[in-house]
């Protein structure tokens, strides 16, 4: 298990003149991990988030980072902020400057970095969160979930360990939302440690490593989320809902069918189950092959010979990078999130997916894809496309 | 309200991309020349020009900039009449003693002044709305900078500028608020709904400055504000085009002398 990065040890904090917004709270976060912040609204969620980059004090109790206390000087508090970043919830109060490049330039400026390392740093972000090509347009002229990623941008200019994000999703379109979502894991893959705030279930429940249910300024529950959101009692007194799929999950439960194995996060891991409750309806014997591509590899000529041989595959995007890649090729995406579960769906239908993506992501293909194998002992193909063929397959390659 | 800004036009405009300090040498010396002219006929040629770059060049639309022009032609011609009703001269046209020693004419010196002074105004007003149009302040903080303006100026007129949009939309948004729910329907009600708007509107920028700092803040602000970015280079037709223009300007200027419309 990975090192603690940030904790709380007994914290109190008192709007002025207020009344307590955080009455006791401990808790740790370690390094790497996914952590989600649910509660309804006034729960202490916001003001709790503003504690880990030391905006605010708390009265009494202590707040780590790194393992030693924070110190609220100038000098140590810049180097907190430089290695916490914050994503306001309202990126229209995030963005200071006129344009996207110097809102973006903001924070490496600050950091006192030269223009050529400023300059890569704001490419680096703005390429990373799908940007490219918006340096100079103002602010007010982007759409919402635009302004969001210009926010994000900018804290990622700084090269944060951890980044904090306020209701992350709010004011967006489902797509939108799933989008960050999915940047959010795609930063969280290259080693950052990832706190949301939000009291949108649905969409922490798969996403997050650890739920910390909130209330009235205490913490409820933190567990994993089949635990933390998995007790009905817990969930209707921090004025939440169930998630529909733990929800559907209980419903069959008390019908008396025996689930197997751990409660579901995913529609796979539902079909899963339900496909292990009633086995003898599995229709299609033979697998779907996923094939992945790295989007980084520059093999657009071959990708695309390679579709015309492969006429009517369903086709995903996973990343930012990939769906530009898309784009720009003019691939019809038929998945654009939760790429690799629904890909998975395909596969156990018979049918054969491609999967866009990273360098980095790719590993996460295997990652997942083997799991399922390994719960469900159902061995789907994943084979790489490569500019060379004949190069041989990844590990689980050649399995069905 | 305010649907479409000078600003976002100039965001878009299809002379974004040149230069701005020939941008900025056209249009100033556009109006430099307006100023040094004696005859109506250089104003009046630069104005056709400018708005010929205007509407072909930068492709503005062309009701907008015809709505743009007509504010300060209105203006201009109440101020006209007043100077060719009030110049005096020799050459009497038309006559009218209201009081003992204080008449209204019409000469022929007050209409050569009047068209003159109209023409400025027109040749002035197109060689700004030229730099309204073509140039968006991003780019003038660029050469504010470069022209050595102390940087707290220049950060302070930065930030007014990003805080005017965000301002301007909770402005609308309360706006319209309110006359949905028939604000402004009477005179009375109307005077009360704007005291409350721009209570409002007091209350979410005062909001604003404090969401500013701690956003500066978290992204340990010390003292910099913002890197800006580099000018667009100085190609070689746009820069040929401007010489030519100020050329052919200056020498109407000077052909034209002091010839009068009668």
């Amino acid at each position: 298990m990975s090192s603690i990065i940030l904790e709380a040890r007994d914290i109190r904090y008192r709007y002025p003149r207020g009344m307590e917004a955080i009455c006791g709270i401990s808790f740790h976060i370690r390094r790497k991990e996914k952590i989600a912040l649910v509660g309804p609204n006034g729960a202490g969620k916001s003001t709790l988030l503003t504690m880990f980059n030391g905006m605010i004090r708390p009265d009494s109790g202590m707040m780590l980072f790194d393992n030693l206390p924070i110190q609220y000087d100038t000098a140590s508090l810049r180097m907190l902020r430089k290695r916490v970043g914050f994503v306001l919830q309202n990126p229209d109060r995030q963005i200071i400057a006129p344009t996207v490049y110097q809102d973006v330039a903001f924070g490496p400026i600050n950091l006192g970095y030269p223009e050529k390392e400023v300059k890569e740093a704001v490419t680096k972000a703005l390429r990373h969160v799908g940007l490219d090509g918006f340096e100079r347009r103002p602010p007010h002229q982007l759409s919402g979930g635009e302004k969001k990623r210009v926010a994000i941008a900018g804290v990622l200019a700084m090269d944060p360990d951890v980044l904090v994000f306020d209701e992350p999703t709010s004011g967006l379109d489902p797509s939108g939302s799933e989008d960050i979502m999915e940047l959010l894991d795609e930063l969280n893959h290259e080693g950052k440690t990832i706190i949301i705030s939000t009291h949108d279930v649905e969409l922490v429940y798969p996403w997050a490593d650890r739920a910390i249910l909130m209330l009235g300024g205490k913490i409820l529950h933190e567990d994993i989320p089949e635990v933390a959101f998995g007790n009905p009692e817990s969930v209707r007194t921090a004025h939440l809902s169930l998630p529909i799929l733990l929800e559907l999950h209980r419903e069959l439960q008390k019908r008396g069918f025996l689930l197997p194995g751990k409660k579901p996060r995913t529609v796979l891991d539902m079909m899963h189950c339900l496909e292990t409750l009633f086995e003898n309806s599995r229709s299609h014997t033979r697998q779907g092959i996923i094939t992945v591509c790295n989007v980084d590899m520059d093999n657009q000529e071959y990708l695309s010979e390679w579709l015309s041989m492969h006429t009517g595959i369903c086709i995903g995007a996973m990343g930012t990078r990939a769906k530009l890649s898309a784009e720009n090729s003019r691939i019809h995406l038929d998945f654009t999130y939760g790429v690799i579960d629904k890909c998975i769906l395909k596969a156990l239908l018979g049918e054969n997916c491609l999967i866009l993506t990273a360098e980095s992501m790719v590993k996460r293909v295997y990652q997942r894809v083997d799991a399922y194998g390994e719960e469900s002992g159902v061995h789907i193909p994943v084979h790489r496309l490569e500019s060379e063929p004949g190069v041989p397959d990844g590990k689980n390659g050649g399995v069905p | 309200m305010f649907e479409e800004l000078l600003e976002d036009i100039a965001q878009k405009n299809g002379l974004r991309e040149v230069n701005t300090y020939l941008k900025l040498a056209a249009g100033l010396g556009a109006i430099l020349l307006c100023l040094l002219s004696t005859s109506y006929i250089a104003p009046l040629f630069i104005a056709l020009l400018i708005t010929g770059a205007i509407l072909l060049l930068a492709r503005v639309d062309a009701k907008t900039y015809a709505e743009l022009f007509m504010v300060p032609v209105g203006f201009a011609l109440m101020s006209v009449a007043g100077i060719v009703l009030i110049t005096g001269g020799h050459d009497i046209f038309w006559h009218w003693d209201i009081v003992n020693g204080f008449s209204l004419s019409v000469t022929r010196e007050s209409i050569n002044q009047g068209m003159f002074v109209f023409c400025r105004v027109i040749g002035g007003m197109s060689a700004m709305c030229f730099i309204a149009l073509t140039t968006p302040m991003t780019d003038i903080f660029i050469v504010l900078r470069q022209c050595r303006v102390s940087e707290v100026v220049i950060d302070l007129m930065m930030i007014i500028y990003r805080t005017i949009f965000i301002l301007m939309n909770q402005v609308i948004q309360i706006y319209q608020a309110q006359v949905m729910r028939l604000g402004y329907s009477t005179y009375r009600e109307s005077l009360h709904s704007f005291a409350s708007l721009c209570g409002a509107a007091f209350i979410a920028s005062w909001d604003a400055g404090d969401d500013l700092i701690r956003a500066m803040d978290a992204r340990c602000y010390n003292g910099k504000f913002a890197l800006l970015g580099e000018n667009r280079p100085v190609e070689r037709f746009p820069c040929f085009a401007v010489v030519l223009f100020l050329t052919l300007s200056t020498t109407v200027v000077i052909v034209s002398g002091t010839i009068t419309i009668i």
